[in-house]
Order: structure tokens, then sequence, then C-alpha cells
């Protein structure tokens, strides 16, 4: 037996630990605390979608694997994401046995809800410890668990945590040494819990509530209070729009001083280069390929960080599902289920996270719905090519004195991949078919303040996503678009720029043919073909091919420019219609077809976008040309 | 006064009133074959008989979604998953 094979043995005979609970409960922040993983948490359900597995040592020196799960409400699973929890749990999955122990975490502020999941777990006969989380604002609003009282109704040891703070999760630890060494125990099948009814399960909880915890009437807090507002039929869709359009005011305003840094580090760096190096391929590649190229998306870091920050700060202090509140008479009226909203909206990072937490919709036909038009929503790949454009081509001006007309612009635009999404719905219940009412069921927590540490990590996940990418795909990709676009070069007198005799320019004159009915040059084209690997690409792939296109000395390595003085406004404006739809990202593409196991929906998800973003940058062109743009 | 019992469903609740859930509505045959007990998910998420409830929100237009808080739980419904639920005004 080899070392690795060894190491692996040893890792797989380590008492396995699984959490579980309701959704939104703590689940995910309790396990980034014992492992010192990062995973994402928010103040929402449905963040975890599948099995993440981590290990930690207690303070005894106990090795421990730990499994996060996506929370439920009953192991009575419906959608695939609570299949996977239900499966873990019994040891149903394929290969792997039922955990050693399970710690049940409950949210203290809502044992009402949360109890009758671990009086069914319990059912399966398995270890357990029960984690009273949140037990800080529990205590706050005036809650009062009798635990010592809890443990002896409940038969297991009860612990109080705070995972979102450090040292919260050292009651655990100190249970979990206690309970060592784990002896393993085959889990009783599930049919078990259906033994008991629901409404059996559910006055045993009342029981234990009435003899362990105050009598309490959670009225009027402040939840409620904001609510009130938020929620208030006039008053609520007010400020959801102008929440949205306040982002992408900020996306615009806040960036300008950062992004000036950026560029002129860039500059700076090729003008550095230019000096000290003489003329030949290697200075062509260092300025023209990959300052000229992968520079030109790094500008774009500050936009996306401010984007982010919002929607972090939105994400953690519960206002998302209250969005999905104000906005569900809409998503009903298309066919959409009221759960497709989390899945809709993790897409304005990027489609991939958004299409597989579509998982926890539990009809197929919706899943599938939701699926197809998770890319409409503007991923956060596309912001370089909108803000690109609507620097050269929006004015940077106020309009009423306080509205940037370019964040006025990109608003406009994200709104305009939303009403498309909402459209392709509309026109999918009609053709496929919906009889039935979607249900909606979806849980509207408490509102707590944004963590700071949450946000940090957040932001600093996000950068490193993106640096990752501009350092690797978008590097090498640039790398190979300088050579196919520097050879081969230019023959004896020559009258244009030598890229355009070269391979890249024989390609993008060729795609012209197909693209010039839309407005876009051979350079456009060019840009585009890499930008199917990653949609930011084509920023940068711009951002080279105008390098190597300009003639005479003036190397000017900021794009913005350039393409302002040499596009048509109708061009601009043809080529931001076309990004709404964009159908050119690989990575989605093959997302779609492992998530659905079958070619027919990608590839129809490609044929309909890309029709869609053609008919939109032809009429956009079109209507602009007769406008006189 | 009237002594007959004046049960009503959820979804017609008024905003603002309480009331107690006394009887979830079983699905039509067919519900279950299609992956969705609405009335065993309803009781999972705390419709349970003998709940408290208020009706806390109504969105517009048509007065849905509801939202509605059950223990110490709010949750969003569409009308139709709320008429399922009969419930005992206060």
């Amino acid at each position: 037996m080899g070392a690795t094979e060894q190491t692996i043995q040893a890792t797989l005979q380590l008492p396995l630990v699984a959490l579980l609970g309701n959704p939104n409960c703590g689940k995910t922040a309790l396990f980034n605390r014992l492992t010192g993983a990062r995973q994402k948490v928010a103040n929402y359900a449905g963040v975890t979608i599948e099995r993440k597995e981590g290990s930690f040592t207690s303070p005894d020196g106990r090795p421990f694997r730990l499994l996060d799960l996506p929370g439920a409400y009953s192991l009575s699973a419906t959608t695939p994401d609570e299949a996977i929890t239900r499966d873990v749990v019994a040891g149903l999955r394929a290969g792997e046995q039922a955990p050693d122990l399970i710690v049940c975490v409950v949210d203290a502020t809502n044992l009402r809800l949360n109890l009758r999941l671990v009086l069914e777990i319990k059912r399966l006969g398995l270890p357990m410890i029960l984690a009273l989380n949140m037990v800080d604002v529990a205590k706050k609003r005036g809650i009062e668990i009798d635990a010592d009282k809890l443990a002896v109704e409940l038969g297991m040891t009860v612990v109080e945590t705070v995972a979102v703070q450090g040292g919260g999760e050292k009651s655990l630890l100190r249970a979990l040494d206690q309970a060592s060494p784990l002896q393993h125990t085959s889990a009783n099948p599930l049919s078990a819990i259906d033994a008991v009814s629901v409404e059996t399960t559910q006055r045993e909880v009342r029981r234990i509530l009435a003899a362990c915890s105050s009598d309490f009437h959670d009225t009027g807090n402040l939840t409620e209070k904001i609510d009130d507002v938020v929620l208030h039929p006039v008053l609520g869709p007010v400020i959801l729009a102008l929440i949205m359009f306040l982002v992408f005011q900020a996306v615009f305003s806040w960036a300008n001083v950062p992004m000036d840094l950026i560029k002129e580090g860039v500059e700076g760096l090729g003008k550095l280069i230019g000096a000290h190096m003489g003329d030949g391929v290697l200075k062509s590649l260092l300025v023209e390929g990959i300052l000229g190229g992968a520079g030109s998306v790094l500008v774009f870091l500050p936009q996306i960080l401010i984007l982010f920050f919002f929607i972090l700060i939105l994400e953690d202090c519960g206002y998302l599902p209250r969005a999905a509140f104000l906005l569900d008479r809409l998503m009903g009226g298309v066919g959409l289920s009221g759960r497709a909203f989390i899945p809709l909206l993790s897409s304005f990072a990027c489609a991939i996270p958004g299409i597989m937490a579509a998982r926890t919709i539990q009809n197929p036909r919706d899943r599938l719905v939701t699926i197809m038009i998770a890319p409409l929503m503007t991923c956060s790949a596309r912001l370089p090519v909108y803000a690109l454009i609507i620097a050269a081509f929006i004015p940077q001006r106020d309009l009423a004195g306080f509205i940037s007309l370019q964040g006025l612009v990109l608003f406009v635009l994200y709104f305009a991949g939303i009403a498309a999404a909402m459209a392709v719905a509309y026109f999918m219940k009609r053709t496929v078919g919906a009889d039935r009412q979607q249900p909606l069921m979806l849980e509207l927590p408490s509102y707590h303040w944004p963590h700071l540490r949450n946000l940090g990590i957040g932001l600093w996940e996000r950068a490193k996503i993106f640096l990752s990418r501009v350092g690797t795909i978008i590097l090498t990709l640039m790398i190979l678009l300088w050579f196919l676009s520097s050879f081969p070069g230019a023959p004896a007198g020559a009258t244009h720029p030598p890229i355009y005799y070269s391979l890249a320019g024989l390609l993008g004159r060729g795609l012209e043919l197909i693209f010039a009915p839309i407005g876009f040059n051979w350079q456009i084209c060019i840009a585009l073909v890499p930008g199917l690997a990653a949609r930011e690409v084509a920023v940068g792939a711009l951002g080279t091919v105008y390098a190597l296109s300009q003639t005479g000395d003036d190397l000017a390595t900021s794009l913005t420019p350039i393409i302002a003085g040499s596009w048509p406004l109708a061009t601009a404006l043809s080529l931001l219609a076309w990004y709404v739809f964009a159908p050119q990202c690989m990575s989605t593409l093959s997302v779609v077809k492992r998530e659905t196991n079958s070619w027919r929906y990608p590839l129809l998800m490609a044929g309909y976008m890309f029709g869609l973003a053609y008919a939109a940058s032809f009429l956009t062109y079109r209507i602009a040309l007769l406008m006189g743009a | 006064m009237t002594l007959a019992p004046t049960l009503i469903t959820l979804d017609s609740l008024a905003v603002g009133k309480s009331g107690t859930v006394i009887h979830i509505a079983p699905g039509a045959a067919g519900e279950q074959d299609q992956g969705v007990d609405l009335a065993r998910r309803l009781m999972e998420l705390g419709f349970v008989p003998g709940e408290k409830i208020r009706m806390l929100k109504r969105g517009m237009p048509g007065g849905e979604p509801l939202a509605i808080k059950v223990g110490n739980a709010t949750f969003a419904l569409r009308r139709f998953e709320a008429a399922r639920i009969s419930v005992q005004p206060e």
C-alpha cells in the first residue's frame, strides 16, 4: 500500500460528524468556524446545495471529518438538494456510510420550527448532539431556554453555540471530546421517521417547549417593524427599485479613483517596457498582448468589487427574500416558481452557481425553465464589457443634477436582461405548458447587521476569483490571440496594419460577413471568439486587437479613447444589446449539460440566445442608424 | 353573535389578524405523483393544527403573496397554498 493510499485509508477511518438542521440556522457558519473553511454563508434559505466536507481536530487532539449538508425542514426530501441530506444521513449514498454522529444545529430563536426536525432525526437512532445556535440573539430577544432540561427531554447532549463569533464553537468541541471515542451505529430505516405523524411530533415539540423555555410572544419586534415598511405594497417596490438604482450609480461614481490608479499603473508599466526594450516580438507580446489585453480587463476590478459589496450586504442582512416577496407576482405571472428567485439572483454573479442552485426547485419543469433563463441575468463577467462601452460612448454627465447618466444606462442594461428572462419564461410557459400553480413557501428570516468578517471574506474571494481569471484563462487567451494576430506578418506593400493579414484578421474578416448587418467590424468579430471562453475576455481581446491595429508611434494601452474614436455610436449600442443576451459562454453550456444530463438543453440555450442576441443587435443597430447615430 | 363555526381559509384572513390553524386540506390524488405533497410541506413549515398564526402583509397587486407568521418564523405563501389551511380567526 502506497503512502497516499494509507493516508486516504486513515482519513476514511476518522469519525464522521454531520451538521444537520433547518435552512438558515447557521450550519455553514459553524462548519467554517470548526474547519477554518470559507464556504459561502448568507441570511436566506438554500445557500448550501451540495455536501461539503472538511476536517478539524478537537482540543484533546482527536481528528474528525465534518460534513456540511443542505438545510432541510424535514427528511421527506422533495428537492434534489434535500435528497442529498436525506441520503447522507441515512447512509444511502453509494460508497458512503452513515455519519458516526449527527450535530443537529437549531436556531435558538425559533425552536418551535427547528425542534420537529430534531425529533424526526432522533428516530434514526444515531448518536446526536444538539447545538443550540444563535443563543446570543435569543437572549437579546428575551428568550430563556433551559439547556439542561432540554437535554433531559430530548435525551441528548445540548450545547450552546454562537457560530458567527470566534470561540462560539468551544462548547461543541468539548461535547465532541466527551462523546469520543465514537462507536459506529447503523441508522434505522427512513420509514422510522414516518411512523409518527407530523401533528403528533408538533404536539411533542409544544410539550417540550412548555417545559424548557419561557413562554414568549415575539410580536412587534424590529424585524416586523422593518417589514412594515419594506414589504409595504407601495413603498416596498419603490425601495427595491431605489436600492438597485443606487447600486448601479455607485458602480460608476465610486470606481473612478481606483480605476484610474490601475489604468495609470498599467500604462506606466507599458511605457517603462517601451522605453527600455528594443522593438521586437517580445516587446510587442508584453505591451500589446499582455498589458493591452489582460491589463484592460484588470481595470474593472473596482467596479466588480463595488457591485459585490452591495450584493453581499443585501444577502447577509436578510433583505433578499423580501425582494423575492415583492417580485413574486411578476415571477408567478410568467410561470416561475417562487424558489426560482435565489438561483436567478445568484446568476448576477455568474450563471454557473445560479444553474446549480436551481436544484432547490422541486418540479422538474420549473427547474428547467429556471436553468434556461439563468444566463440572461447579467453576470459579473459582462460588467467589464458594459463598463468599457459605456465609459467610451455615454457622456459622463448628471441628469437632474444627481443621477449619473452612465449609471442609468447600466441600470437599463441589467433591467433589459431581467425583462428578457421574464419574456422567455412566459414563452416557455405558453409552449411547454404550466397547468399547475407553483408553490412559494419562502422563509423570511429575521434581519441582522451584516457581519464585517463575512463581507471581508466575500469581497476577498471575489477579488481572488477575478484576479485568478485574469492571471490564468484571460492571460493565456491573450497570448494566444496576440500570436494569431501577429502571424503571418503583413505582405510587402500592405495598406492595412499587419493584424489585418494575420490568422485572427482572416477569421475576423470572415465573421464580419455574418455580423456586418448588426454593425460589428472585423476587430469586434475577432474579440467575440475568445469571449466564448470567458465573456470579459472580449474586452481584453479588443485591447490586444486595437493595440496591434494602431499605426504610428502613439502607443496607447488604454482602450476607451481608441474605441470612442473608431466606432460609430450605433455599433457601440448594438454591441451592448448583443451582450445582454451573449450566448457565448462555454462553461455555462457545459454546466447545463451536466445538470440536465442531456445535450438537448445546452444546444437549445445556445441557439435561442444567439437568435435573440442577433435580433436585438440588429434592431438596435438599425434603429440607431435611422435616428442618425 | 353566532354559534356556527367561523372557520375561514388562511388566504382570506385580513392583514394584522391572528388565528389558530385547524386543518390542512390534503391534495388531490394526482398531487403526490408530481413530487409535491403540498399539505405535508406546509405542515413541515409549522402550519400544524393548533398553531397560532398571524397575517403580516399582503403583496401587490391582488393581495398576493402573503407574509404569515407561524410560531416565531415568517413564511411567504401564494394564495392557493394558503387556501389549503383552515383557520379559526380570533
